[in-house]
């Protein structure tokens, strides 16, 4: 299928980049069969995203030729692009939440199809490629693989001929990942080109027929996944690196947080704990699917949303349910957020100004109400050492780091304070290899000197290669915590669908 | 075709540049202004660039300039406090009208004394007339919701009315003035003047003190950390263990304070009593919403945008009176900056690239 006398869909030749002084993209020579699914992997940063804009005619390349089927092209504008056939699913769903699944797609196509003859294009495509959809739905109803299926639709009623599809599997169950490479292959079969942009080498393995790894903005190796061992792909991607994380046996100590019968209600979750003790040194992770109450979980326990009983929440034997995020860090309790600019950082406040965010409580950081701009220097730089965050200047807002970097330091923020007790949602969403390794590595070493940590996560691999114990929230409830060693993939992947309860777990 | 970019390597130079493009179109413009309005209008736009010199006294006009300056900077920061927070106080005109009241009802309270210890208590009760009347659009923002853009706007209508009935009604001053007016406050506890013959007094001393205090407050304490944070994330802001209802709260209670205080000093050592609404009313509150975003809602910028405006103001009227150029001249030029300035921040964070067709010819104009 992928012989080397094919004529490529696309091909990229001596494509470059620059933003400044960083080159995102150098000389990068990429190409595309027809019936091909090419991985494109790399950290985050190694210039995966700029690539796909020049080719998505986002963003215009400046060096370089870009030829579609052998004919060079230039793309001005992504209107261009989906002419010629590019299609592209975002990994950021741009969807609206009122209107309904063929309103939305209407409007992506810019009404071109309408009505009745649109319903019956949905249904005939989804129906050919396996996305099982039901237009008229509003999008607010739909789990995060059914929204997806809204992207992949709409790019697909264009016609492509190539599909861009941006990691795609980052917010889905595995049986929707399952479904999802099930799709992808058909579309392949039917002569469209697809690029698979992902971190997960496991499924790069099981899907993708050629692949192309990216580093610091170049291409550093071709490889077809299926023969090459994740090992080297790996080894490709980070340059000669260690990227296994060792487990280190902790000792379990005594309960430092406590959930007591705590009940909330927020606009769009709910959320229902009967009893939940978690102990120092343990890493304890919670599993789902994103919206089933995460963001509700977290605000209960950072005080963002406050429970009117004190003892709903009990730290170090603090009630604190009824307290502020302010007085529950004042009990040695620290905080991340899954967002990071807008939550966890100020997007357009320099990196000191972000490091007062989760300070404020922290007595040397003001005096009578004058900030300490020595001690939030000092402070700022040791997040940076520690966790090598590379940043153009402390100075510069913190919107212009990279999501990995950005990470590093809100995650660094808080361990540098060693808290006792570590909340953190999501801690390595949309973070490249490398710096999640680090932040997995801190985390553990964290509990390792006795702190309790609670770890809300929709990557199951990351969760089952940190956590001591593993429960999984769904619609709101936090299912029975068990060990890790009891867990598989499977019953995981089950109970996060709500295809079973846990009693059948056990 | 024009694009915008957002820039990599925003900083301290590219938000002074466009500083600096927006005082050119602003010079550009007035000097149009001044071709179309007068017939001398080389001279006329030299006196309005001169003219503290060209009078008899210099002090005389610099007074009148400082005089407005101190009015509109203490109000125009006051405000700036809530627009960084996404807290839109409005109605600052009222709440200046119903410091004077607060200050003249205290003056009422005190007995209507005469010694200069009453000053600084008549003057709170004018900071606290401007802070309750500013709780109102807050209350009702906290409460219920409500857009305090309307809320707020609307009170200044029913304030001005309150200070006109106060003035025909119960405190009804002399009766065969030609206009409704309380009775004057004793020149011996009105603030002194500093220099003879000009508009220079205590008051506005303690205008600029406030002012210095309150940018100083915004610039290194936590309060002004806060309201940065408020400013476009109020998840971070809930996050950092900030309440957004509180966050209202002090915008309206600071913004009321500062135009207070402004009411108080402006009864005081301006009129020393109350007039009805339109012959006392300066539009102060509204000219210095316009000051707080040619300032940029920054201290240093409010203080200069306050300056450059009453000189602007100032000058005008002289050369209305020496040129009869009319002086509307300096609202239009105040027009012409807010929309040059408003118009060019996008060039701090943004640069504009000119498109002809091929991707590569793309040529960066700032």
């Amino acid at each position: 299928m992928t012989d080397a006398t094919q004529q490529p869909l696309i091909e990229t030749r001596a494509i470059c980049k620059s933003f400044g002084k960083v080159k995102a993209n150098q000389d990068i020579d990429f190409r595309v069969l027809p019936s091909q699914i090419h991985a494109l992997l790399g950290e985050n940063g190694a210039g995966k995203s700029t690539l796909m804009k020049i080719i998505g005619g986002l963003q215009q390349p400046d060096n370089g030729k870009i030829l579609w089927k052998g004919k060079p092209v230039s793309i001005t504008s992504p209107k261009v692009a989906r002419a010629m056939g590019i299609g592209m699913v975002h990994q950021h769903f741009a969807l609206f939440e009122g209107l309904s699944v063929a309103e939305n797609i209407a409007f992506s196509i810019d009404g071109a199809v309408q009505g009745k003859v649109l319903n019956k294009r949905i249904l005939e495509i989804a129906d050919r490629f396996g996305l099982e959809v039901e237009p008229q739905r509003p999008v607010f109803e739909l789990s995060a693989g059914e929204r997806q299926r809204i992207e992949i639709l709409r790019a697909l009623l264009l016609n492509p001929e190539l599909l861009i599809l941006d990691e795609p599997t980052s917010v889905l169950t595995p049986q929707e990942a399952d479904q999802l490479f099930v799709t992808v292959r058909k579309l392949a079969s039917e002569g469209h080109g697809i690029v698979f942009i992902s971190h997960k080498l496991k499924e790069v393995k099981a899907l993708c027929d050629a692949a192309t790894i990216l580093r610091g903005g170049a291409v550093v190796g071709t490889c077809d996944p299926e023969t090459t061992s994740a090992e080297s792909i790996a080894e490709l991607m980070l340059g000669s690196r260690d990227i296994v994380a060792v487990r280190k046996e902790r000792e379990v100590g005594t309960a430092r947080l406590s959930i007591n019968n705590l009940n909330l209600q927020s606009d769009d979750q709910t959320l229902r704990i009967n009893a939940l003790e978690l102990f120092g040194g343990e890493v304890f992770g919670v599993a789902g699917v994103a919206g089933n109450g995460q963001e509700l979980l977290f605000a209960a326990l950072s005080g963002e949303t406050r429970s009117k009983q004190p003892h709903s929440i009990i730290i170090d034997g603090m009630p604190v349910g009824n307290l502020g995020p302010n007085q529950r860090r004042e009990h040695q309790a620290m905080f991340i957020p899954e967002e990071r600019l807008g939550h966890a950082a100020v997007p357009h406040m320099d990196l000191t100004d972000n490091a007062l965010l989760t300070n404020l409580s922290n007595p040397a950081a003001t005096r009578y109400g004058v900030v300490s701009k020595k001690f939030l220097l000092e402070e700022t730089n040791q997040i940076i050492d520690r966790f090598d965050v590379r940043h153009g200047g402390i100075n510069r807002a913190a919107k212009n780091l990279s999501g990995g970097n950005l990470q590093k330091f809100v995650v660094g923020r808080e361990m540098n304070k060693s808290p006792a007790i570590l909340i953190v949602n999501q801690p390595t969403w949309g973070v490249d290899a490398l710096s999640a390794v680090k932040i997995r590595e801190a985390l553990m070493a964290l509990a390792a000197n006795g702190s309790a940590i609670l770890v809300i996560s929709q990557d199951l691999d990351e969760l089952l290669e940190i956590s001591d114990r593993l429960a999984v929230l769904h619609h709101g409830d936090l299912g029975h915590a068990r060990p890790v060693h009891e867990w598989t993939v499977e019953a995981l992947g089950l109970a996060m669908t709500g295809s079973s309860t846990t009693e059948h777990v056990a | 075709m024009f694009k915008l970019e957002p820039r990599q390597d925003a900083s301290l130079w590219t938000s002074l540049r466009s500083i600096l493009i927006a005082l050119a179109i602003t010079a550009v413009v007035s000097v149009l202004v001044m071709v179309v309005m007068s017939d001398k209008p080389a001279e006329a736009i030299w006196q309005l660039l001169s003219f503290p010199w060209q009078g008899r006294r210099m002090e005389v006009q610099f007074g009148l300039v400082a005089q407005q300056t101190a009015y509109l900077a203490i109000i125009a920061i006051g405000l700036s406090v809530g627009f960084k927070a996404n807290v839109w106080n409005i109605g600052a005109e009222g709440q200046f009208a119903i410091g004077s009241v607060g200050a003249y009802l205290g003056y009422l309270i005190l007995g209507s004394p005469e010694g200069a210890w009453a000053l600084p208590l008549i003057l709170l009760a004018g900071v606290i007339g401007g802070c309750l009347w500013a709780l109102i659009p807050a209350a009702l923002r906290v409460t219920s919701n409500t857009n305090e853009l309307l809320t707020s706007l609307m009170l200044v209508y029913v304030a001005s009315h309150l200070l006109t009935y106060l003035c025909i009604g119960p405190w009804k001053g002399d009766p065969k003035a030609g206009q409704a007016e309380t009775f004057p406050m004793p020149e011996s506890i009105r603030p002194e003047t500093l220099i003879n013959g000009t508009e220079f007094h205590t008051g506005l001393i303690i205008l600029f003190v406030a002012f210095i205090v309150l940018a100083a407050i915004l610039l290194f304490t936590l309060l002004g950390f806060r309201l940065r944070v408020a400013q476009h994330t109020p998840r971070a802001e809930r996050f950092a263990g900030f309440s957004p209802d509180n966050t209202v709260w002090l915008s309206f209670l600071i913004s009321g304070a500062t135009a207070g205080l402004a009411g108080a000093v402006y009864l005081t050592a301006e009129t020393g009593k109350l007039i009805q609404a339109e012959n006392y009313l300066e539009n102060f509150g509204f000219a210095a919403i316009v000051i707080a975003f040619l300032g940029r809602l920054h201290p240093i910028g409010i203080l200069l945008a306050a300056f450059l405006i009453s000189y602007v103001n100032v000058g005008a009227s002289y050369v209305q009176a020496s040129l009869g150029v009319d002086d509307s001249v300096a609202d239009l030029i105040e027009v012409t900056a807010l929309f040059a300035f408003l118009s060019t921040a996008m060039l701090d964070q943004y640069r504009v690239r000119w498109h002809t067709g091929s991707a590569k010819t793309s040529q960066a104009m700032s």
